[in-house]
């Protein structure tokens, strides 16, 4: 149907359309951000700034055009985040005084409005990057004029405009060396046409797929961007919680036993819980996955199910990971006195460099680190001094023996939980010898209570607890002593136990396998009972213990 | 003062107006800056006729232990938030210190020194 004048209700369609498929999109635009800086948020930042101005246009009652496109403007505006989120808003304000004047908007003022959206952005700017959202709105725009001198259809314009766009598209890998070398084309560009595949959607009112589907090629692009996006840095303050990159490719055609109907979104739904970075495509023939997974083994099960198992690749992330945390740490300045813990979790790094600790080792149970690792830390650590706090008793052995063959004095306080380290770092003296410090920091340790709570993985029966499997326990001081069904009983009940007349303070550490409602749920648990207990909630982000508490 | 990386085969020296070059050229290739402003108004107008391409110009750079803080001096386009230009600005200055000069930025602090409006 062709749409010789644009109205305002007509318009309010496509903002909407457009806002609705950049928000669905926003993920894989974020995916393949790289440039100028690959945080991976140009989707975020493009769908924000767009429903700003959604909003806006929605809270107008006008049934003149340029009162909506002015509200649109000046939403966006408002809602501006990072750079193309900016350049976006300032397009749309060149729109807007394009289009001021306007009740409704012909063909020809229709595309007149994206040229003069170009000139504005292009105003804003000293040395325009080409290969950008710049350079496919400027090519969109173009190829929009160009459609007008033929047609007085507002719809074929729109048409251009997304064609031309798409072109640019695809050339700005061919314009923007990183690009290239990353094997993506440019994020916010890819935003950009979106928008503009929504308001044609809306503006036809020709409804086409909900949620764009990338083909293989731009599958590696997105696969290539997420990798690019975690070695510049930016997973190196976290921890990464899945260690393999796991792609596999599944033969949906082929026959396996007991061969499950294939449903896309069901399969990703399913993955999804697996892991994180997923990217999942399929064109019926073949489905593609990609997955930062801590069990690959699972996903090779899963996609097992829907056919056969074709190319399968699994890479440690956590090797490249590491390379990445010690160059980060190698630019911190080296002290004179250094203090190392070992300690995992996210949060739990956190509280201890904020304690004072200068080098963090990963590890704790069930990943004790080597001597070797140790002996590591305390050379990267540049200092003449070091005190080690291992922080599990299976790790003390190891920071002994590294202790001896060290080429600088390390004293070693035994300590045999997180807890416990972080109470003897509080009367760590940077200007004492070596000596000192363990002794002081050593009678600190029996201060604190510490209890972990963790799951039973089978059944048992230790210090005449019986236990069953799944059940969740409560080790105080490194003896089992609860067993309870409910993981906030157990904690609780592990609390009552620990608790003493001299007891005030209790902090509890929350783990990644549980969340802040939950710790909430025990500690008020907890103060029903006492209420002249002080507590601290921490997001520790620890593996294996969804909570550490300790009382003192 | 210049920032000073050691490596096992001798010692990189990087000078401040080799910083204020790179913080320059990332600033302006920032969208929603129109221009630098200057420090110097008298000197930069030499500059401005005998090399346009003067990075440097609206940038201070303090080093010390090989930890920098930079001030950028812009000018931003009338009619964008200049907030977020602003935190744009910080975030690719951080970014390409990091990355070109292997450099680690203590603190990127904006100057928004002038608003330019564009003729529309």
């Amino acid at each position: 149907m062709a749409v010789t004048e644009v109205n305002s209700d007509q318009f309010r369609a496509m903002v909407r359309v457009a806002n609705h498929r950049m928000s669905k999109n926003a993920d894989f635009v974020n995916s393949l951000n790289v440039f100028p800086v690959p945080d991976g948020d140009t989707g975020t930042n493009m769908s924000l700034t767009i429903e700003s101005g959604a909003q806006a246009v929605g809270s107008n009652n006008s049934t003149k055009i340029g009162d909506l496109t002015k509200s649109f403007s000046k939403g966006m505006l408002m809602g501006a985040r990072g750079n193309s989120g900016v350049i976006s808003s300032q397009l749309f304000r060149g729109f807007y005084k394009a289009t001021e004047k306007y009740e409704v908007l012909t063909a020809q003022q229709l595309a007149d409005a994206f040229q003069n959206g170009v000139n504005a952005a292009y105003k804003a700017v000293m040395k325009p990057v080409e290969g950008t959202i710049l350079t496919v709105a400027r090519e969109g725009a173009q190829a929009g004029e160009n459609r007008a001198s033929e047609t007085d259809d507002a719809v074929e314009i729109m048409k251009a405009v997304v064609e031309g766009a798409k072109k640019a598209l695809a050339s700005t890998p061919d314009l923007l060396p990183v690009l290239k070398q990353v094997g993506v084309v440019d994020s916010g560009g890819q935003g950009l046409l979106f928008i503009y595949e929504g308001f044609l959607e809306g503006l036809s009112g020709e409804k086409s797929s909900d949620s764009y589907q990338p083909d293989s090629v731009e599958m590696d692009e997105m696969v290539n961007a997420a990798h690019h996006q975690s070695v510049q840095g930016q997973l190196a303050t976290a921890d990464i919680k899945n260690g393999y990159c796991t792609e596999i490719m599944v033969d949906l055609q082929a026959d396996v036993p007991d061969k499950q109907p294939f449903d896309l979104d069901k399969f990703r739904e399913h993955l999804s819980n697996l892991g994180d970075s997923l990217l999942a495509v399929s064109d019926g023939e073949v489905a593609k996955v990609h997955v930062h997974t801590e069990h690959p083994g699972a996903v090779f099960n899963y996609g097992a199910q829907f056919g056969q198992l074709g190319k399968i690749k699994i890479d440690d992330m956590r090797i490249q990971h590491e390379s990445i945390i010690d160059k980060d740490q190698s630019d911190e300045k080296p002290v004179d006195f250094a203090v190392i813990a070992v300690c995992s979790g996210n949060g739990i790094r956190k509280l201890f460099t904020s304690l004072g600790v200068n080098r963090i080792i990963s590890g704790g149970q069930t990943m004790n680190p080597s001597t070797q690792d140790i002996i590591d830390a305390i050379k990267k650590s540049g200092a003449k001094r070091a005190i080690l706090l291992p922080n599990n008793g299976n790790i003390v052995m190891a920071a002994k023996q590294a202790a001896e063959v060290s080429s600088i004095p390390v004293g070693i306080v035994p300590s045999k939980t997180i807890s416990q380290g972080m109470t003897a770092m509080l009367s760590f003296n940077p200007d004492a010898t070596v000596e000192e410090n363990v002794t002081n920091m050593t009678d600190e340790l029996s201060s604190v209570k510490s209890g972990e709570v963790t799951k039973a993985i089978r059944d048992s029966e230790i210090n005449g607890v019986s236990i069953k499997k799944n059940d969740y326990l409560g080790i105080i001081d490194g003896d089992i002593s609860i067993d309870r069904s409910d993981l906030v009983d157990a904690a609780a009940a592990m609390v009552d136990e620990m608790l003493d007349e001299d007891s005030e303070i209790i902090t509890v550490m929350y783990g990644r396998d549980t969340n802040k409602r939950t710790a909430k749920k025990v500690v008020k648990k907890l103060q029903a009972e006492h209420d002249d207990l002080e507590f601290e909630i921490h997001d520790g982000g620890q593996p294996v213990y969804y909570f550490l508490i300790s009382v003192e | 003062m210049a920032v000073k990386i050691k490596t096992k085969y001798g010692l990189i020296d990087i000078s401040n107006n080799v910083i204020a070059t790179v913080v320059g050229a990332s600033a302006t290739a920032n969208y929603g800056i129109v221009g630098m402003a200057s420090k110097n108004a008298l000197r930069d107008g030499v500059y401005d006729i005998l090399n346009r391409e003067n990075y440097k110009r609206g940038v201070v750079v303090r080093s010390k232990e090989n930890e920098i803080v930079v001030d950028v001096y812009i000018i931003v386009g009338y009619g964008l938030k200049i907030s977020e230009v602003s935190r744009n600005v910080q975030s690719s200055v951080k970014y390409n210190l990091q990355q070109q000069l292997g450099i680690h930025t203590k603190a990127v602090n904006v100057i928004v020194h002038g608003v330019k409006i564009l003729d529309e």
